[in-house]
């Protein structure tokens, strides 16, 4: 009979009261402590507070990688003598995740239909438009965006980039032509090349879309056919990645479901640019627009506004454009992205297929719709 | 103060750390598996014990299965691997022992993710392995992406924790027992069979035990070096605190899993305790 460091005799009843009692307790302390981590919804008071546009302290920026160019964010840093942290997600629920973690940024950069989600719950700041000189670069791109759908007023955020989704592949390995439909992630010639984007989203909708479905849809029974399309594609596919650049540039990837931008990325980074082609699809394009965007507890709003302005700039904007790929609705910058354009004439986005395809953009769902939305995602992966 | 009770005071700051740091965690997983979530993913308190029936859908059998057949094959290559490093290091090592062992292990002070990454570059389609088959004329074979890459990345990950369990085993191990096995007319393999290896079993079911119960959880190798059809648990649990924002699902997850190893881990301490008896008897 072994003893217990203070001298009494443990029999294993007493080693299962005290296990016992430590488990209780051990789960009363973590209800307890659960209850500080509390899922109230926060109040207006907070998205209300008045901010100027100075520096007061280090900006923490959170985005997604490669997605701004080094030398604008090191001149920002120069210019104004801050420093800025940078922090990565690599997709909206990721970026959630850290958010509800209670992690705190100065300026983060949701897509529209997120922001809506942010917007409503109360945890975005109040831009005052009169804080930012060149604010009216992007609210006068186009009506569009002086009042989206996603943020009546466009009081919580400023437009940074448009997007759409289509399919990049390398004509040296395919062929130079495709189809011009979802169908080409099916592609036979590519099995075990083909890549589709790891987000529920963009492959649900892209399910979705080759169905003939709505996107955004929530009907239950059409989602599982759009799941059984998706677990019929996996003995084609590599893998579900949003590396895209990478994917494509190490040659692990000859078709791979991916964004307009990437492909400016991929063929400024490769030896032989003119093979990696992009296309959209004819049963529908998803399109979207990211924005910058300032949570509540942001520890440096003022310089994030400082930020938001800087990139506002259109000598700022045209270098980033030139960069990351994307266009940024901005009035004098955009001219940067007519020149990608000529090159690759399908990595076009307009504001025009912004405001009118309205079907083709991602919807904030409600909570019981996500749910089942992720669920069928999950059903995806793990079959 | 008896001798008994200055050293218990010892215990405080580790029972403090363990308490705030594992036992507290715990039991917010326990209280989070019985909630839902809300609009913007924040876990909402409650009773729904649904969530642990959820776990057992059959939609979710094969992912468990893979991973217990994914970490029973790692444990089986690194004890492959591991026991005659181990081997070689105490029975040959002589002087060298204590340097060929920190050699051994020096690469393992590399962050496991970091590690993991480096795989990615040497079995990608144009990595080093690639280059080294097409330097000798073989064409270009697909590593990435497969279970074996899986595998593979699992094994190197926790190959040390095998080493270092069997190093101890064996060095503990009285070499004269082999030197009487011999001496009993025994061949080196008959030697070894029933000399050697049933005297280091228990430091091989400790490394068994070391490397089985983190690789069944792993998730950092099947995201990186696996393709759609490697999907473990570790994958399913960190798919629904990540993008799937279901935290309950996930938590619920976690205690079944954590549930499974605590039976694997009790039968090998109550191996470990019945052999410390035997041994003292």
């Amino acid at each position: 009979m072994s003893n217990d460091p203070w001298g009494r005799p443990i029999t294993r009843r007493s080693l299962i009261q005290r296990g016992a009692g430590l488990a209780l307790g051990a789960s009363a302390v973590g209800g307890l402590a659960a209850c500080g981590v509390g899922s109230q919804k926060a109040s207006t008071q907070a998205t209300e507070k008045v901010v100027k546009a100075q520096v007061d302290g280090n900006l923490v920026y959170f985005n997604y990688s490669e997605y701004i160019d080094p030398g604008v964010l090191k001149a920002f840093e120069k210019h104004y003598n801050v420093k800025v942290t940078q922090a990565y997600y690599d997709g909206m629920a990721g970026m959630m995740s850290k958010l509800n973690s209670g992690n705190v940024y100065d300026v983060i950069f949701p897509s529209a239909e997120y922001l809506d989600r942010l917007r409503k719950a109360n945890r975005l700041l109040k831009i005052d438009h009169s804080q930012l000189r060149n604010v009216n670069q992007a609210l006068e791109f186009s009506p569009y965006f002086a009042n989206p759908w996603y943020d009546p007023g466009a009081a919580h955020s400023v437009p940074y980039t448009m997007y759409t989704t289509g399919i990049g592949w390398r004509s040296d390995k395919i062929g130079e032509t495709l189809t011009g439909s979802w169908a080409d992630l099916w592609n036979e010639k590519a099995k075990g090349k083909i890549f589709v984007l790891d987000d529920y989203q963009e492959a649900l909708g892209m399910g979705n879309l080759r169905n003939g479905f709505d996107l955004n849809t929530t009907d239950s029974g059409q989602l599982s056919k759009t799941k059984q399309l998706l677990i019929g594609q996996k003995p084609l596919l590599r893998g579900y990645s949003t590396d895209t650049v990478t994917n494509m540039t190490n040659g692990s990837a000859w078709i791979h479901h991916i964004w307009n931008g990437d492909i400016v990325n991929v063929r400024n980074q490769v030896k032989n640019p003119e093979v990696f082609k992009f296309e959209t699809a004819k049963e529908g394009i998803p399109i979207g627009s990211d924005t910058f965007a300032i949570p509540t507890n942001a520890a440096h709003p003022g310089t994030a506004l400082l930020f938001i302005d800087w990139m506002l700039q259109p000598e700022n904007a045209a270098k980033n454009i030139e960069y990351i790929g994307y266009p940024m609705p901005n009035k004098d910058g955009y001219s940067a992205f007519s020149g990608l354009v000529k090159e690759q004439p399908s990595i076009n986005v307009t504001v025009e297929q912004l405001q009118a395809a309205n079907k083709y953009q991602f919807r904030d769902l409600p909570q019981a719709d996500l749910q089942l939305w992720n669920d069928t995602w999950t059903a995806v992966k793990a079959a | 103060m008896t001798a008994s009770r200055f050293w218990a005071r010892f215990l405080l700051p580790g029972g403090l750390w363990l308490l705030l740091l594992f036992a507290v965690p715990l039991g917010l997983t326990v209280a989070v598996s019985f909630g839902t979530t809300n609009e913007l993913g924040l876990p909402i308190y409650g009773w729904h014990p649904e969530n642990y029936k959820h776990v057992f859908d059959p939609l979710f059998v094969p992912v468990l299965w893979r991973s217990v057949l994914y970490a029973a094959l790692t444990t089986l290559f690194c004890l492959l691997l591991g026991y005659p490093v181990a081997y070689t290091i105490a029975r040959f090592g002589g002087r060298w022992k204590n340097v060929l062992i920190v050699a051994v292990v020096l690469p393992f002070f590399v962050n496991y993710l970091v590690r993991t990454y480096a795989w990615v570059t040497i079995l990608s389609d144009d990595g080093l392995l690639n280059h080294i088959l097409g330097s000798i004329g073989l064409s270009s074979v697909r590593f990435l992406n497969t279970p074996f890459a899986v595998i593979g990345g699992l094994t190197y990950g926790y190959l040390a924790f095998m080493i270092l369990p069997v190093y101890a085993a064996l060095d503990r191990m009285d070499p004269a027992l082999i030197e009487a096995g011999k001496d009993l007319y025994g061949t080196p393999s008959r030697t070894f069979w029933h000399v050697t290896w049933p005297t280091t079993f228990q430091g091989v079911l400790g490394g068994c035990v070391l490397v089985f119960l983190p690789a069944v959880g792993d998730f950092v190798s099947a995201q990186l070096l696996g393709g759609p059809n490697t999907f473990m648990v570790g994958n399913l649990i960190q798919q629904q605190f990540y993008e799937g924002q279901n935290w309950p699902f996930g938590s619920a997850l976690t205690i079944v899993m954590m549930a499974f190893l605590m039976v694997w881990m009790v039968f090998y301490l109550r191996s470990a305790a019945r052999a410390a008896r035997e041994a003292a008897a």
